[in-house]
C-alpha cells in the first residue's frame, strides 16, 4: 500500500510547525509505522537540530530532488526511535532550487518506502508553501491562540481548500491560566473562525524547549503535557477515534468533543 | 477573485402566451442577431405567430438597436406582434406595483450574487449589484458590492456596499462585527466587539454610517409590496 504525505503548515511563523512535525513523526513511528520527516524549510535548516541529528547529515533534500543521491542515502535514521527517518533541508542552497515538479517526484518515491511522510513547511504562502503542499494527501494547520496567527491560518486554509485538501487543525501553545483570565483566545474562539476538523489541543510546555535543545523526542517524555498531546494527535491522524483533551488548570478534567465539532 | 460578468448575449424565455427576448447590448449587434436567429430556429413552429417582447435588461438608451433588431425579426420570422419592453426607469409607480405583484420579476434578470459558505481571510468577493452570503465572513476577508450586502451569519472583515458612490445601500448581518465599513463614499471603522447581539444593519444617515437593530428598525418594513431589485 502507498504511504500518505501529510503537510504541516501555518502561514504565520514560529507557531510550532517544526515542533509538531517532529513530534507527530516520532509518535507515528512509536505506533509502529515507517515514517519519513522532510524538512522543506530550505535555508533555515532546523528539524535536524530539533531531532538531534545535525551531525549526521551527508546529503539533503536538494541532493535528492536534483538526483545527486538516492532517497535511502539522504534519509537519516533516528537514534532512539526505530522506523523514523529525516530528510534534512539544505542550508546553503538558494530557496528556488526546489520546484513543485521536483518535490512531486521525490514524494512518489517516499510514498513507496514509508507509511507516512510528514513535511515541515516554511512560514508564509510563497514558493516554499507551494513545494510543501504539491504532493500532500493531507494537511495539518498549526495555529496559536492569537489574532494574527488565526488570520494567517485562515488564509492558508482557504489556499488548501483551493487545492482540494481538507485541512485539520492543531491549536498549539495554549495557556489555560491566561485563557481563564481572558488574556488569550480560547480554542473555541479559534475553532469558531477556522471551523475545520480539530485534531488536537497542545498546551504551552517548557519541556518543548528543553527537548529541542537536547535533541530528545518530546513524545518520549511521559511528563511532557505537549508530548502526550502530540501522541494522541498522531493516533487520531492514524485513524483512531479518541476524545480531545482540553488543556485545563485541573489536568484531571477531560472534555469530550464531537468528532465534527465546528465543521458541520 | 470570482468573475460573475459572464452573461449570455441573448436570453429567451416563454412569457405568458408569447416570448420574451432579453439582449445584452454590450455584445456586437451581429453576434446578437446571430444568437437570436439560432434560438428562434431551435423553437421551429413554436415561434410562429408568437408575440415577442424585446428588452435590454438593465441597459437603457438602446432604442435604435432594439428597433433594428425588431425590423430584422419582422423580415425574417413569422412572428406575432413585436413589442419593446417599457423603459425601466420611467414606468409609473402604479404599473410597477402591478408588475411586481403579478410576478413580473420572472422576466427580469437579477444581478444578485448569492454565495454559500465561509469567506476566509485573504479572500475578496466582488458583486456587480447586491451580494448575499449565507455563511460567516471571517476577519481579513473583503466584500465589495454595487448594491446591498446581506450576510446570514457573522460579518467580520472589510465591507463596501454601494460601490462606488451609492450611499443608499445597506449592509446587514446576523452578527455585525466588521473592522471597516464603507457605504458609497462614506467610511467608518469598527469599534471592536459591540456587545450587542442579534441582527443589525448599517446605512447612511446625514452623511455618516449608523448601525441599527434590525428587529427594531427594519429598513424594509415600510415597503408596501415586494419590489424587484
Ligand atoms: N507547546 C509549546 N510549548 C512551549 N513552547 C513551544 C510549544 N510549541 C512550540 N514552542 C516553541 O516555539 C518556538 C517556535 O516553534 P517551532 O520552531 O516549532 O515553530 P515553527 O512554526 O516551525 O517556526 P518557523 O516558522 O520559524 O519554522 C520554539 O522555540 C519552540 O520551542
Ligand atoms: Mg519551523
Amino acid at each position: 500500500m502507498e504511504g500518505k504525505v501529510i503537510v504541516v503548515t501555518s502561514g504565520k511563523g514560529g507557531v510550532g510547525k517544526t515542533t509538531a512535525t517532529s513530534s507527530i513523526g516520532a509518535a507515528l513511528a512509536l505506533e509502529g509505522k515507517r515514517v519519513a520527516i522532510v524538512d522543506m524549510d530550505i535555508g533555515l535548516r532546523n528539524l535536524d537540530v530539533v531531532m538531534g541529528l545535525e551531525n549526521r547529515i551527508v546529503f539533503n533534500i536538494v541532493d535528492v530532488v536534483q538526483g545527486k543521491c538516492k532517497v535511502d542515502q539522504a534519509a537519516i535514521r533516528d537514534r532512539r526511535i526505530d522506523n523514523l527517518f529525516l530528510i534534512p533541508a539544505s542550508q546553503s542552497d538558494n530557496k528556488d532550487v526546489l520546484t513543485p515538479a521536483g518535490v512531486e517526484r521525490m514524494a512518489k518515491v517516499l510514498r513507496q518506502k514509508f507509511d507516512y511522510v510528514i513535511m515541515d513547511s516554511p512560514a508564509g504562502i510563497e514558493r516554499g508553501f507551494e513545494n510543501s503542499v504539491v504532493s500532500a494527501n493531507e494537511a495539518v494547520v498549526i495555529c496559536t491562540p492569537d489574532v494574527s496567527a488565526v488570520r494567517d491560518a485562515d488564509r492558508v486554509i482557504g489556499l488548501l481548500y483551493a487545492r482540494s485538501l481538507e485541512p485539520k487543525l492543531i491549536v498549539n501553545r495554549i495557556e489555560p491560566a491566561r485563557v481563564e483570565r481572558g488574556e488569550m483566545l480560547s480554542y473555541k474562539d479559534v475553532l469558531d473562525i477556522l471551523s475545520i476538523e480539530l485534531v488536537g489541543l497542545v498546551p504551552m510546555d517548557e519541556k518543548v524547549l528543553i527537548s529541542s535543545n537536547t535533541g530528545t523526542p518530546l513524545v518520549l517524555q511521559n511528563d511532557s503535557t505537549a508530548g502526550q498531546s502530540f501522541r494522541r494527535i498522531a493516533k487520531r491522524l492514524n485513524g483512531e477515534t479518541i476524545p480531545i483533551e482540553v488543556p485545563n488548570l485541573k489536568p484531571s478534567v477531560w472534555t469530550k468533543l464531537g468528532k465534527t465539532f465546528g465543521l458541520k | 477573485m470570482i468573475n460573475f460578468d459572464n452573461i449570455a448575449p441573448v436570453k429567451l424565455k416563454g412569457a405568458g402566451g408569447g416570448l420574451w427576448i432579453t439582449i445584452d447590448p454590450s455584445h456586437p449587434e451581429s453576434e446578437l442577431i446571430a444568437e437570436i436567429d439560432r434560438l428562434l430556429k431551435k423553437l421551429k413552429h413554436l415561434a410562429i405567430n408568437a408575440d415577442v417582447t424585446l428588452d435590454t435588461g438593465d441597459a437603457d438608451g438602446q432604442e435604435e438597436l432594439v428597433e433594428r433588431i425588431k425590423i430584422h425579426l419582422e423580415n425574417n420570422f413569422e412572428l406575432g406582434t413585436i413589442s419593446t419592453s417599457p423603459q425601466k426607469r420611467s414606468i409609473p409607480t402604479e404599473r410597477r406595483r402591478q408588475r411586481d405583484l403579478s410576478k413580473g420579476w420572472n422576466h427580469h434578470k437579477s444581478d444578485v450574487l448569492m454565495l454559500r459558505g465561509r469567506v476566509r481571510s485573504g479572500q475578496k468577493i466582488n458583486a456587480r449589484k447586491h451580494l448575499v452570503i449565507t455563511g460567516d465572513v471571517n476577519p481579513g476577508a473583503e466584500l465589495t458590492a454595487g448594491g446591498d450586502i446581506i450576510v446570514l451569519g457573522t460579518l467580520a472583515g472589510k465591507v463596501h456596499a454601494g460601490y462606488p458612490g451609492n450611499d443608499g445601500a445597506m449592509i446587514f448581518s446576523l452578527a455585525f462585527n466588521p473592522s471597516l465599513v464603507k457605504i458609497g463614499l462614506i467610511t467608518a471603522t469598527g469599534a471592536g466587539e459591540s456587545g450587542i447581539q442579534g441582527p443589525e444593519f448599517a446605512c447612511v444617515e446625514q452623511d455618516s454610517i449608523v448601525v441599527k437593530n434590525y428587529m427594531k428598525d427594519n429598513p424594509f418594513k415600510r415597503m408596501p409590496w415586494p419590489e424587484v431589485i
